[in-house]
């Protein structure tokens, strides 16, 4: 009886280290996830620490393929992207785990013998690990001790914990100068006060804590470093709080980039964080790609985009995502623009747009940062823990005035409760899945010899991108980051027209590019077309 | 093998040479003005180094002037090397050294442009050499340190030096990049045809041709009128068409610029020629930043190129206009004037107006993103070979006259028949790698020291800050008022503009002690009694900057004591104290 129990709990406790988590993974869960897909999988999967954080958390990189992965056209999945979004974690890790799980049927057997994945689970494992920590709050940036406020101090104004609930909101102070005031659509939340329409503020609005360095600003210089999303090179943010004292100052960032670069057969990189182009897909400016510094999508690449957007449509049921937040030095941009590759990015999931129940006399909400419409929805699907009600605490720093902490809890607002994770993970599984079948592909077409007389032949063909997706992005093109489709042309006489080494930019999807030469030769011709990004084509012909 | 042979044959001609200068007796020397008298280390200045030659300089030097000189290894190259650098200041006074106002020097960050070492090196050996005879150069040092990286390129040193190459290559470093995109690396460069070391021109005779033997100067090449018959064409740079992609020379060492690599407004190789990966993605621009990074006292810098005899200034870009406002312009004015004083023949010039717009230089990224005040010169140009202007433009004919009257075609390999795989008889020669862009020998010395004279002035006017008044008031009942004034007795205020608009240095920092502090502030005017109060932490306030050749009073309200001690900390100001 004794014995039947334990063996219960050992099946229970395998569950739970396998697949089926119960809630996002601390850095040691997602390690353990991380190793058990090495053990489960040993002739797919070969997990590699690309660097240490200063938190002595690993950065690992999964690579999931077959034979010469490096050689193979490969996709980059990236998560962790952002330090307070648990969910890209899971999003990337887990499509790790669901695409191995699939990997005995015909479909993604195929598909991982022509293609590599690289995941990336985590680009900011000092930052996610504060979720779990004995004091919650949202955090973004890295262990490297920094100086926020430029102060010359490091680290000495970070949250305190007024209310002892372990975690971190905000704090509104009654005051006459108070420019904030509670909603008229939900009491709980704080708006600014419109002067224009006749409104007065009641409060002053903080993060929780103490102005433990008596500068006049609250919480300005905590601990949390520099954010991988602020730290890249396009569109950098110089002297921002979070941004690092240059561009690509961090080992998780730099980790990264050295491995990328030399990563020539990724055409594609999908990364889960704040950015969002594939609710809906970028636009083409003319405007920003006539400067000398780029600030648009090439048009070919933005129908690729419009593409895949419609295939992420098909996929993914939540509707009415809103807009990309204005990023600077974020990962997302930088994949197009520095790394030339077709960049996706969606934070996976958002709190879906609510409706007025009207047998409670309800609304519709206008409210511009969503927090109401969280509450309502949050009410809707029964959540708990989503909001701490305002209560008063005394304040070293406010003596004489009312002080409360309260507010919509860190994290809920762009991590959905655990168990909708696995449907997320899933779609967005199936998407993945779904941009590796548009992958450009190399072929040719209309192959033709034709001799025009003694011992002169021309030989024409024409290379055909059997793909979806262009063999290269249009910003590609001008990188050295990116090769182009290199043909050779071997033979043992001598070639009169055409090259016999030449390079071809980006063709479209399903594109054609026409190529001719002219030969004095015989006997054996042989024609090689390949890019690591695009795969290889040889033709052997007989003259 | 070849390397190996002249690299032996270096060692013996520079240990040969401190043996024929040690057979000398003082007595026998008297002292030319200007010049150290009896240096411990005798180098000669009229020949250049390779790497591991610069390094055996520095390791001289820091040996004979322990007290003075002290080298350091920040880094390792692409390749491997040692990547040096010396910290020279007057170790036995002056104060904690790393809290002396600092100047970095380096050279050589293009790979062809290597006398930046020897300029950087000269200034070295001239500060320790010069210490125990000259005043001002003990003063320099007792007030500031030099920190100077002889050259931030040596792996690229040492491929001009001694691989087979023009006074144009190797620009790049020495990572492989395939320039071409086909997949292949460096497999298409120069090809030295006449194993003369020197990669020089290839002309073929055509009676269709659009070149002619210049008849005032058989040597030079010079293009034929648009109405007039040329007889040759010229074909490039010694080289075949390695891969048959018919093009020549077209994937060689490198490509990638050392100074396109720095993280102030960075963009990528499409829109910046010659960036690498990211910033920094050079390992030894990497060494570097991150050493002036834990040196927030290094207040200028200068870096040394080649040539055309510049004093340039930021920005490199014109999307960078803005970074630089009035008040630091001002400043770089008034240093790069002297400039063209101390260095006739150069001239004071902004990159971006004057020269052509770029993104990631390293001046930029020392001035934008560390606040430094910060030159680069371009060493050398024609004005130096007859001390006039030479307004005759790329193909002048002056190169070709000094090498006949003053080299005595030295810098010349004179044209002869060669057999060309794809061109067929062609005829090879032209100027050798070290002429055109570089000092000859007996030049070399003179305009080093004119350009260390000019870096000499920059460090002397980074700030110099003085407590030059303290009043002590009794206001009654055991309640004083101490009132001290800080004086900037030097051109350059403790943070420049573009340091204040981003904070990028702490404010300075005036503190007290010896009394209870009640009350502090910074006084506007003390004539009219103006102060600003600071009510958080009186005891040390806060100013944003001391400016050049100005002051700031400030002013505490104190309990009790005597004997007050005030204390200027200023991060690229230094840290100075005063007790009364």
């Amino acid at each position: 009886m004794i014995r039947k129990f334990y063996v219960t709990l050992f099946a229970f406790a395998v569950t739970l280290s396998g697949a089926m988590a119960q809630d996002y993974s601390t850095y040691a869960a997602l390690s353990n996830r991380v190793q058990a897909l090495a053990k489960q999988y040993p002739s797919l999967v070969k997990v590699k620490s690309l660097t240490q954080t200063l938190g002595n958390k690993d950065i690992w990189m999964i690579t999931i393929g077959t034979g010469n992965t490096a050689e193979k056209p490969a996709i980059a999945v990236v998560g962790g992207v952002e330090g307070s979004h648990l969910l890209g974690v899971e999003l990337a890790m887990g499509f790790a785990e669901d695409l191995l799980a699939q990997s005995t049927t015909d479909s993604i057997k195929n598909l991982l013998n022509q293609q590599t994945f690289y995941v990336f689970p985590n680009m900011s494992p000092d930052a996610t690990e504060q979720y779990f920590a004995k004091l919650k709050y949202a955090r973004s940036g890295n262990a490297k001790a920094t100086d926020d406020d430029r102060d010359g101090k490091v680290n000495e104004d970070g949250f305190e914990d007024l209310n002892g609930d372990g975690e971190i909101t905000m704090m509104r102070v009654e005051d006459p100068t108070g420019e904030w005031m509670t909603s008229a659509e939900d009491p709980r939340i704080m708006v600014k006060a419109d002067v224009s329409k006749g409104e007065k503020g009641k409060y002053l609005l903080f993060t929780e804590g103490i102005d433990n360095d008596h500068d006049g600003a609250f919480n300005e210089d905590g601990e949390g470093g520099v954010a991988f999303n602020k730290n890249m090179s396009y569109n950098y943010p110089n002297f921002v709080s979070g941004s690092g004292e240059h561009m690509v100052s961090e080992k998780e960032n730099r980790a990264l980039l050295d491995f990328l670069f030399n990563a020539y057969n990724v055409y594609a990189v999908v990364s889960f964080g704040p950015y969002n182009n594939l609710s809906k897909p970028v636009s083409f400016n003319k405007a920003g790609v006539s400067k000398r510094i780029i600030s648009s999508w090439y048009q070919d690449d933005v129908d690729v985009n419009q593409l895949v957007s419609k295939t992420y449509h098909q996929i993914i049921k939540e509707k009415n995502a809103p807009e990309t937040p204005n990023l600077h030095g974020d990962f997302a941009d930088w994949a197009y623009f520095h790394y030339g590759r077709f960049s996706f990015s969606t934070p996976g999931w958002w709190v879906p747009q609510t409706k007025p129940d009207t047998t409670l006399k309800q609304k519709a909400l206008t409210d511009k940062n969503g927090e109401a419409n969280y509450l309502r929805w949050a009410q809707q699907q029964k959540i708990e823990g989503s909001f701490t009600p305002w209560t008063v605490v005394k304040h070293p720093d406010f003596p004489n005035q009312k002080v409360e902490v309260g507010g919509v809890d860190p994290f809920v607002m762009m991590n959905p409760p655990y168990k909708m994770v696995p449907e997320l993970v899933k779609e967005h599984t199936t998407f993945i899945e779904a941009l590796a079948k548009m992958a450009p592909n190399l072929d040719v077409a209309h192959v033709k010899t034709e001799k025009l007389d003694d011992g002169i032949t021309r030989i024409s063909l024409d290379v055909i991108n059997t793909g979806a997706l262009a063999t290269q992005t249009k910003v590609g093109e001008k990188t050295n980051w990116v090769k182009d489709i290199h043909v050779t042309l071997q033979s043992n006489g001598q070639v009169l027209a055409g090259k016999a080494n030449q390079t071809i930019d980006a063709i479209v999807g399903y594109g054609s590019e026409p190529l001719s030469w002219l030969l004095k030769a015989s006997g054996k011709v042989t024609i090689t077309i390949e890019s690591p990004a695009n795969g290889k084509k040889t033709i052997s012909l007989n003259l | 093998m070849k390397i190996n042979i002249k690299k032996l044959i270096n060692t013996i001609v520079i240990s040969g040479c401190v043996l024929t200068a040690s057979a000398q007796e003082p007595g026998q020397i008297f002292k030319a003005s200007g010049t150290p008298e009896h240096p411990k280390v005798e180098i000669s200045w009229n020949r250049y180094y390779d790497y591991e030659g610069h390094v055996e300089i520095a390791k001289k030097l820091a040996k004979a002037y322990p007290d003075l000189v002290k080298l350091e290894v920040i880094g390792k190259t692409a390749q491997g090397r040692d990547l040096i650098l010396l910290a020279i200041t007057d170790y036995k006074s002056g104060g904690d050294p790393d809290r002396k106002p600092g100047m970095y020097i380096d050279g050589n960050i293009h790979s062809n442009e290597i006398q930046g070492t020897e300029f950087a090196s000269y200034t070295a050996w001239y500060l320790a050499e010069s210490f125990g005879e000259n005043k001002f150069i003990r003063d320099l040092l007792h007030d500031k340190i030099f920190y100077i990286v002889p050259s931030i390129n040596p792996d690229g040193r040492d491929n001009f030096i001694h691989q087979p190459n023009n006074a144009n290559s190797p620009r790049s470093g020495m990572i492989p990049v395939d320039n071409d995109r086909d997949g292949a690396v460096n497999e298409d460069g120069f090809d030295d045809l006449d194993g003369d070391g020197n990669i020089t021109m290839m002309r073929r005779k055509d009676p269709n041709g659009r070149y002619t033997i210049d008849p005032d100067n058989p040597r030079r090449m010079i293009r034929v009128g648009p109405d007039e018959k040329g007889d040759y064409d010229l074909l490039g740079w010694e080289g075949i068409d390695n891969d048959g992609d018919g093009l020549v020379n077209e994937d060689g060492e490198g490509y990638y610029d050392p100074n396109r690599d720095w993280a102030w407004n960075w963009q990528p190789n499409y829109i910046q020629s010659g960036a690498y990966k990211y910033p920094f993605s050079l390992p030894e621009n990497r060494a570097v930043a991150d050493f002036v990074m834990k040196h927030p006292n290094i207040a200028a810098a200068q870096s040394y190129h080649n040539n055309g005899g510049m004093i340039l200034r930021g920005p490199g870009a014109a999307e960078d206009e803005g970074t630089y406002n009035r008040e630091d312009v001002q400043v770089y004015d008034a240093l790069g004037k002297k400039g063209e004083e101390l260095i006739p023949g150069y001239k004071y010039l902004v990159v971006y107006k004057d020269l052509y717009s770029v993104f990631g230089g390293e001046l930029d990224w020392f001035y934008g993103d560390r606040g430094i005040y910060t030159f680069s010169n371009e060493l050398w140009n024609n004005f130096l070979m007859y001390d006039k202007p030479d307004d005759e433009g790329r193909n002048s004919a002056t190169p070709y006259q000094f090498n006949k009257d003053l080299l005595f075609n030295d810098a010349f390999v004179d044209w002869k028949p060669y057999h060309h795989p794809q061109y067929g008889d062609i005829e090879i020669g032209g100027f050798k790698k070290n002429f055109g862009r570089m000092h000859p020998g007996f030049l070399l010395e003179s305009d080093a020291h004119r350009n260390m004279a000019f870096t000499f002035y920059h460090c002397f006017e980074t700030p110099k800050l003085e407590i030059s008044d303290v009043e002590v008031k009794d206001l009654g009942s055991g309640l004083k008022q101490v009132t001290a004034t800080v004086a900037n007795v030097r051109m350059m205020p403790t943070h420049a503009s573009q340091d204040l608009k981003y904070h990028i240095e702490v404010p300075d920092v005036i503190s007290l002690s010896g009394a209870k502090v009640i009350a502090g502030m910074v006084v506007k005017d003390k004539d009219l009694n103006i102060a600003t109060e600071q009510k958080n932490d009186p005891a040390h306030i806060k100013v944003d900057n001391i400016p050049g050749m100005n002051k700031v009073v400030v002013r505490w309200i104190v309990n009790g004591g005597s004997k007050y001690t005030i204390t200027v900390d200023s991060k690229k100001g230094g840290l100075v104290s005063l007790t009364k």
